[in-house]
């Protein structure tokens, strides 16, 4: 019988109610279920992070969040192996000393997000940050990212940082969120530091009447599902490497519990993706009535709207409206409808099983019949072929847990 | 009656055939005669934009002296071979040795050097090749042929069949350099997916000291990772070859057999939206981050760099003549040697 392998006790330090860092730790145990290493793992129950007493605790090894100079601080002279993770930053010199450090790449966080609006037409370009703070040193890297950027290509630095969310000020920061907004050149894109952020930009829009995407390309950066449910319009997203710096933080740690010496290196990591949804998907200038109508359009597709809504919405009568579509895109007003509402179901159709009267009421068909005949006409095929092709089209060999002791 | 040219090129020589390929998609696919080659694969990207996805020379005569296998096909044998010998039914046999004292993809003068007698048939190109017994020190006449096809999805298929008079080892591959985002920056942010749980731990020289497990090392690409930041891990294979120059054991096919056609691995570039996927019957999977392209003159006005474009080449097991697992790698009279990888490009 092989001998047992030590149990290591590794402390993670993060707060973990955001989806970073809940992100971070899937990494660590993806990591652990693929290897022979043990560990046990301390977390707080709220996932949150205590910093006194630390120095005291009687562990093997430490990985934190350090982007709030209070961890860094207090784990400076660590007694165990520390492994940090956080944001990259534009100066060298704002690395924590000797500690081996794994960073989410802050500038191509943000470039990648650029390149995506200028792609889409866009040509000017805003960032709508967050109130300086300890614990969001990620916020301002990323507006000197942004800063840095649009000097290269030659753009107006334009930076908002607005209010911090509370009750007290929220119709404050949401005037001043959308009297910024209406400062703004337009059509612009603007790039949110989180979608947490951008859906509250988002909102900002809807409140002011600003169409979304013609007038404002919204994108946000953590590929967030809850803010992405909470938003009318789907909200286009950077996706950070968070599992990715998960693993690679524990690949370190196990190192240098196996007596590997690591002081300073820094291992940067790239944004593993970008989710394109409708927020940013920007075509270049329609007529206004038609921006206005297609507006209405994507938010209320799927609760069964009708061209005279969408008429009645924009202000002018139906047959009109009907003509500016025609004109401007070629088809009709109802045949847009469908389109958002066909939209709504594949992607309900991508994520898995799933009753087909159940997804032809949430987007807005009036029978699964129905929507079988829309399919059949513009997809080439039925709800649930759709469904089975995209289940095979999805593709994530599982992880062998070998080696897990028992 | 197979056309055979297995001249390095001269002035007198006529000049090496380009075919391409369309699909209704508009992507463009490039072959040369010289070393079968997969010269340019032009591809949209998710903003319509086409971009060439493969690396490559600027003209078509430097394909004559291909000094790292750029977008060839490689043989009669793909990989390495531990000091270029091996025991064929009893015999030791001594290949040509061209790299750090082994041999590597056929030898100074291997397939992808030679000049392949090409047809274009309205679909496909049609590549054939004859190789003497005797070249590069390999027993036995190989005549062989290689089939590219280009699919409206994006597929390029790659389809080799080759048969021999004599017992003689058989390995081919393909060696592309993609790089998705068509040359505007390095590969190490391109996410990769290697359907494998076991990769090839090899010495200083490339040859394998056996299986290992990926779990808990850099070689673990069962879930996505970015390439660039994989090779900042700290990992003695990785400092070793330079980056990433190691056969991956594709999930069930470690006993060296291959099987049917399947996916085996993915590249994504999240900047452009391109995605590789890469689909093949073959038991071996080796990934080559570009360690040696520094300098290389192509097409881009300046000389590639180390990481500038990424190989993906499915074949049988590096030094495998050399292993329990030899025997399934020689190919006998009366045997038709079939391998099928496809290459394909699509929007994320």
């Amino acid at each position: 019988m092989p001998a047992l392998k030590k149990t290591h006790r590794v402390a993670l330090l993060f707060n973990a109610n955001k989806i970073f860092d809940r992100d971070v730790i899937t990494g660590i145990a993806d990591y652990l279920a693929s290897t022979r290493s043990s560990w046990d793992l301390f977390l707080e129950e709220d996932f949150r992070l205590r910093l006194p007493g630390i120095e005291n605790w009687q562990g093997d090894g430490i990985i934190a969040d350090f982007d709030d100079p209070a961890v860094a601080a207090a784990l400076a002279h660590s007694r165990v192996p520390v492994v940090a993770v956080g944001g990259s930053y534009a100066n060298e010199a704002d690395y924590p000393a000797g500690v081996p450090y794994v960073a989410t790449d802050n500038f191509k966080l943000i470039k990648l997000a650029y390149d995506h609006l200028i792609e889409a037409g866009l040509r000017h370009f805003a960032l709508f940050s967050l109130p300086q703070a300890e614990g969001n040193r990620w916020g301002q890297e990323r507006e000197r990212a942004f800063e840095a950027l649009m000097r290269r290509e030659r753009f107006e630095v334009e930076i908002f940082r607005g209010l911090a969310t509370s009750a007290q000020s929220w119709d404050e920061a949401v005037q001043q969120q959308i009297a910024w907004l209406n400062s703004l050149p337009k059509p612009v894109g603007i790039i949110a530091v989180t979608d947490a952020r951008a859906r509250q930009l988002l909102q900002a829009c809807m409140l002011a009447g600003i169409a979304v995407p013609e007038q404002v390309a919204l994108i946000g950066i953590d590929n967030d599902p809850m803010a992405r449910m909470l938003t009318r319009i789907p909200l286009s997203s950077v996706i950070q490497g968070a599992q990715e710096m998960g693993r690679t933080a524990a690949h370190l740690l196990d190192q240098m519990l196996h007596g590997v010496r690591l002081s300073g290196s820094c291992i940067l990591v790239p944004p593993s993706g970008i989710n394109v949804m409708a927020s940013s998907k920007h075509e270049s200038t329609k007529h206004p009535y038609v921006m206005r109508a297609r507006h209405f359009i994507r938010q209320y597709a799927c609760q069964g709207i009708r061209t005279d809504q969408v008429a009645g919405y924009v202000g002018i009568s139906r047959s009109s409206l009907e003509a500016y579509f025609r004109r401007e895109l070629g088809y009709s007003v109802h045949d847009e409808i469908l389109r958002f509402r066909l939209e709504a179901a594949t992607a309900i159709l991508a994520r898995g099983d799933c009753n087909l009267a159940d997804v032809a009421l949430k987007c807005g068909f009036t029978s699964s019949q129905y929507m079988h005949l829309v399919f059949k006409r513009e997809l080439g095929c039925t709800p649930r072929t759709y469904q089975r092709d995209a289940a095979q089209e999805r593709y994530t060999p599982p992880v062998p847990f070998e080696g897990i002791p028992l | 009656m197979i056309a055979t040219s297995s001249d390095a090129g001269g002035a007198s020589l006529p000049e090496d055939q380009l075919f391409t390929l369309r699909n209704a998609d508009g992507m463009r696919v490039t072959i040369s005669e010289r070393g079968a080659a997969l010269v340019s694969w032009w591809a949209p990207d998710r903003y319509g934009r086409q971009s060439d996805v493969v690396l490559g020379y600027a003209s078509p005569a430097s394909y004559r002296d291909n000094q790292v296998y750029m977008g060839a096909v490689v043989g009669r044998w793909a990989n390495r071979i531990a000091h270029g010998r091996f025991v064929l039914d009893g015999a030791a046999v001594q290949v040509a040795v061209n790299d750090r004292g082994n041999h590597l993809h056929g030898g100074p003068q291997g397939f992808h050097a030679l000049r392949w007698d090409g047809e274009a048939q309205p679909q496909e190109v049609l590549l054939r090749l004859r190789s003497p017994a005797g070249e590069a020190g390999f027993p036995g006449n190989v005549q062989i042929q290689v089939r590219y096809r280009l699919g409206d999805d994006g597929a390029l298929s790659i389809d080799y069949e080759a048969v021999t008079d004599a017992p003689t080892p058989l390995n081919l591959t393909a060696h592309p350099y993609f790089n998705l985002n068509g040359g505007s920056a390095d590969i190490g942010d391109h996410m990769l997916q290697v359907d494998a749980d076991y990769y090839l731990a090899t010495d200083a020289t490339g040859i394998p000291l056996g299986m290992a497990p990926v779990g808990g090392t850099p070689f673990d690409f069962r879930r996505p990772a970015a390439i660039g930041a994989r090779l900042c891990w700290p990992d003695e294979q990785l400092r070793l070859a330079g980056g990433f120059d190691h056969c991956y054991a594709i999930r069930g096919r470690a006993d060296g057999q291959g099987g049917a056609l399947r996916e085996v691995a993915r590249v994504v570039d999240p900047g452009s939206g391109r995605c590789l996927q890469v689909s093949t019957t073959e038991a071996g999977l080796q990934f080559y981050s570009g360690n040696y392209l520094d300098g290389v003159r192509g097409r881009a006005a300046r000389p590639y760099a180390r990481y500038d474009g990424f190989c993906l080449e499915a074949g049988a097991f590096p030094d495998q003549l050399n292993s329990e697992l030899a025997a399934t790698a020689i190919l006998r009279p009366g045997q038709v040697y079939r391998q099928s990888t496809v290459y394909r490009i699509s929007l994320q």
